[in-house]
């Protein structure tokens, strides 16, 4: 592209200070969340309103300029990669809350909007925003949108998609679309519903319509903690065949518990081999009556010590350990790499046995730290860069472990999404018809390819392999290993 | 185009000649009026795969029929060739009952599933009208929920694997069968309420919920519609979690009442609130705080229901219909705090056409289902009043930020109204799906939003 050129064009639309085109201002974007891809885009726009996005996207799709939609870079699969000569337009500063209407159960927000800001912002009327992903103090609702977002809560209420009711959107071609609204059942097809978890493939989110609930009344959080992790596992499907619906069901291995120990001091017991957190919430009676079925379940699974927080303290106390688990893994390993395919729940206990024979046989240690819940594992890899072939190893067991889950009939990513990180592993569970109706839907979106290209679908390459053989192939390519 | 022996014998080939009726065999799948030539009864998804490419071979139009109970819906079809009927396509495929998750196939009756889940306590969170007779297919095409999607959600909240054959006879997946998945896009919910346009479901898995072990039903009433509103709003705004919330307008609960044996003021507007726990005693805590609220909001007395009577109450409620002569059912979805108004207002103009009115809403999510009758008028000032009041009531929808809907009526009326009443702004971009999914309008054309 000429530069010059494209970036007078550019400012014109968002302004001098809307525009970074110094290469060393530009390395901030040279990553999201999954450091271990790296491209520098040639031109970052920082645009504050719908005007300005469909403004940039048009002078995008006039000069046929490949561009790429950032929230805050956390995301953890390399879906907000830039591409190398293209445009990444950064979201961070249309983040205003533009309506809360609380008699009808919505808000509106701007992308760029902070996951956690809101339901601070709904708090003192007692309302909140469900989907909390861990990395929710810095995460963007946009991002949310574009990787339909987990969380600890999908076990009782669900992911971002549940939440998510209407989008204004700028389509590829600089087009403003609305799909849904404050509304149910809007005419026509679900376009909200199918354009969130698109990975940033099918437009630019500029606003977010969403569900705000009502507060519980009472929460209860329960720590089981357990001589090993067979019993732990089995006890997750035995709450669930209890007809307990938990808001979450969260298991953290030894190794967790002494990188978070050292880390947030959460009073998990240093000797256990696994700790589950249990939580329920709802109106009061109802949740009292919870509690007992579960412990019940823990005792039936020979667990070791049962702790219920007696007070709010001490249910923050018990979560702000899992919630710091990620940050905490620098107390024992340099690195990690972190995968987060799912299990169906029965087969909770054979894919623990997998990961910990496949830690022995490769010889690095493997940190659990997870939705069990809902199945969604987090196997943290840790290894050490600076050793010879650790990153390597530690890549090659995610694949293991990835095929593993999807051979026991799960999915190969819950909610880091599939980005540039898992798009050669897509052919492990989905076949080529099942791929080319995907396409089609990015072609109503998107039929010039030119927004986010290379994410999701296995990247062509003809007579070349795909899944686990093919990621290192491609791995090794972005690490200059070939 | 085929003549109707060798399109027989074509079919025949496909699906076995016991599966395949033309003629007057086919009379009982007419479409608004167009009778099909064939009526052809795949009993697996490599025979509706079969059939679709030989279809699309043929440029023959497809209606997918489960059992027919919402055939009703949409607009005329611009042609009706084959009928394909999925009754046969039955079934469980999978079902583990710890892991939440079951997987049936799409001719199966929800009322089949529910069966076969209530066994292990467990169910689909779905009740939509016709519970008894709709199957999960149909019930997918065309989303179609009932009261406890307060509680439980859509389809779209409840559907995590798809399986479907396209127009040209592909079979294809979306989703997965576990709870938490975002492997490449979410096309279940491409499919869900597409009505069949973009594909057939063939084969659906859902996360279960497990069945509530005490539930129980408050019936109140209010003189004015206008209390009901403020009801509403303070049961929403408060620690209990119903599981629905269901306004009926005095025709509505009278008729309900009756079918269902239950008291309630037969000249008021009736409000039920369901309410299920694990253990009686959160069940009574929480049917205390919403009798407190509806007390102070204007209602003078109040019941509750449990057993038989809330099982009744609640099968009349869903089914709810008005049978007496000609009919039409609109559906508007509306922002919670209108429902009191958009019933105030149907009335309102329902008794100027001089149509009765019942009206039932499950007024915590925002639908409201319009029920018209005209028992003393002729068809042709039936269709003139119902036509009036579509257009009326769908100003008034959307301008409550939703949209109105005519789920049910004569065919007549669907050449004077647009039963969806997409703005035409939203259509261009709303054809794309269907130019990339079935560019030769092989299924269901003209029946869907806009014509598609």
């Amino acid at each position: 592209m000429d530069k010059e050129r494209i970036a007078r064009e550019l400012t014109g639309i968002v302004g001098n200070d809307g525009i970074v085109v110094d290469p060393g201002e530009l390395r901030v974007y040279e990553a999201d969340g999954l450091t271990v891809f790296k491209a520098m885009p040639e031109i970052v726009v920082l645009p504050r309103s719908t005007e300005q996005v469909a403004g940039v996207v048009k002078v995008c799709h006039r000069e046929k300029i490949p561009f790429v939609a950032r929230g805050a870079g956390t995301g953890l699969s390399g879906g907000a990669l830039p591409i190398e000569g293209g445009i990444l337009i950064g979201m961070n500063r249309m983040n205003r809350i533009l309506e809360t209407d609380y008699e009808n159960q919505r808000a509106v927000v701007e992308p760029g909007m902070v996951n956690v800001w809101l339901t601070n912002a709904l708090s003192p009327r007692g309302y909140y925003y469900s989907p909390d992903p861990a990395s929710q103090t810095a995460c963007s609702i946009g991002g949310n949108v574009g990787e339909n977002s987990g969380g600890p809560r999908t076990p009782k209420y669900g992911v971002t998609t549940n939440h998510v009711l209407g989008l204004e959107v700028v389509l590829p071609n600089g087009e403003i679309v609305k799909f849904g609204g404050k509304t149910l059942d809007p005419l026509g097809y679900d376009l909200t519903g199918i354009y969130v978890g698109s990975e940033g493939t099918f437009g630019i989110t500029t606003k977010v319509t969403v569900r705000i609930m009502r507060k519980p009344e009472a929460v209860k959080t329960l720590m089981g903690v357990f001589e090993s992790i067979e019993d732990a596992s089995n006890s997750v499907s035995a709450i669930m065949a209890r007809g307990i619906v938990p808001v979450a069901i969260e298991m953290m291995d030894n190794n967790s518990i002494q990188a978070v120990e050292k880390g947030v001091a959460a009073g998990y017991p240093l000797d256990a081999v696994a700790v589950l957190l249990a939580e329920v919430d709802g109106p009061k009676d109802e949740v009292e009556a919870l509690v007992d079925p579960i412990i019940e379940v823990f005792k039936e699974n020979h667990v070791r010590e049962v702790r219920v927080a007696r007070d709010e303290n001490e249910r923050l106390l018990l979560w702000k350990g899992r919630k710091a688990a990620f940050a905490a893994m620098g107390q024992i390993s340099p690195e990690y790499y972190v995968q987060d395919s799912v299990i169906p729940l029965t087969k909770l206990p054979s894919i623990m046995k997998f990961i910990g024979e496949l830690s022995e046989r490769c010889g690095l240690r493997v940190a659990n730290v997870f939705h069990a819940g809902d199945g969604n594992l987090h196997p943290l890899v840790l290894y050490n860069s600076a050793n010879e072939g650790e990153l390597h190893k530690a890549e090659a067991m995610g694949a293991e472990i990835i095929k593993a889950c999807i051979d026991m009939g799960g999915s190969l990513t819950g909610e880091h999404g599939i980005g540039l990180e898992k798009r050669d592993f897509m052919p492990l569970m989905y076949n080529e018809d099942d791929l080319a109706a995907m396409q089609k839907v990015k072609k109503v979106f998107d039929p010039d390819g030119l927004l986010n290209p290379g994410k999701i679908f296995p990247a062509a390459k003809p007579g070349g392999q795909v899944g686990p053989a093919g990621q290192r192939e491609m791995l090794d390519k972005v690490h200059g290993r070939v | 185009m085929l003549a109707e022996g060798a399109l027989v014998q074509r079919l025949s080939d496909l699906v076995g000649p016991a599966h395949v009726v033309a003629g007057s065999g086919a009379s009982p799948y007419v479409v608004d009026g167009k009778a099909p030539q064939a009526v052809v009864s795949p009993g697996s998804v490599e025979e509706v795969s079969a059939v679709m490419a030989f279809a699309s071979a043929e440029g023959m139009k497809v209606v997918p029929w489960g059992n027919g109970t919402k055939m009703a819906l949409g607009g005329i079809p611009e042609r009706v060739d084959l009928v394909l009927v999925l009754s046969r396509l039955k079934g469980v495929v999978d079902y583990e009952p710890a892991d939440v998750t079951a997987t049936f196939r799409a001719g199966s009756l929800l009322k089949e599933a529910q069966a076969v889940l209530g066994g292990h306590r467990q169910f689909i969170g779905l009740d939509p009208p016709h519970a008894d007779l709709a199957t999960l297919g149909g019930i997918l095409a065309t989303n179609s929920s009932g009261p406890r999607r307060l509680r439980y959600g859509a389809s779209r909240d409840l559907v995590i694997a798809i399986r479907v054959v396209d127009a040209a006879g592909k079979v294809t997946k979306g989703g997965a069968k576990v709870v938490k998945n975002v492997t490449g896009y979410d096309m279940n919910k491409l499919y869900i309420g597409s009505l069949g346009t973009l594909g057939i479901i063939v084969e659906a898995t859902f996360r279960l919920h497990p069945l509530p072990a005490v539930e129980q039903t408050l019936l109140a009433s209010f003189v004015s519609v206008n209390e009901t509103r403020e009801a509403v709003a303070r049961i929403l705004d408060s620690p209990v979690v119903p599981s629905a919330l269901e306004l009926l307008n005095p025709v509505a609960a009278r008729r309900v009442a009756e079918q269902a044996a239950v008291p309630w003021s037969k000249e008021s507007y009736g409000l039920a609130v369901a309410i299920g726990s694990v253990r009686p005693e959160a069940v009574d805590a929480q049917l205390q705080t919403v009798k407190r609220l509806c007390h102070e909001t204007g209602s003078p007395e109040e019941h509750v229901l449990d057993g038989r009577l809330h099982d009744a109450f609640w099968r009349a409620t869903r089914d709810f219909a008005l049978d007496d002569g000609l009919t039409a059912v609109l559906k508007a979805s509306v922002l919670v705090t209108k429902v009191a108004e958009a019933v105030r207002v149907g009335e309102e103009v329902a008794a100027k056409q001089g149509l009765a009115l019942g009206v039932v809403c499950e007024a915590g999510s925002g639908i409201i289902r319009y029920h018209l009758t005209g028992a003393a008028i002729s068809p042709e000032r039936f269709q003139q009043g119902v036509a009036e009041v579509v257009n009326r009531l769908r100003a008034f929808a959307q301008g409550a930020e939703g949209n109105l809907v005519v789920l049910k009526a004569p065919t007549e009326l669907k050449s004077r109204v647009d039963v969806w009443g997409l703005p035409e702004k939203a259509l261009p971009f709303m054809r794309r799906p269907k130019a990339e999914f079935d560019p030769q309008r092989i299924l269901n054309p003209g029946r869907f939003v806009g014509g598609i």
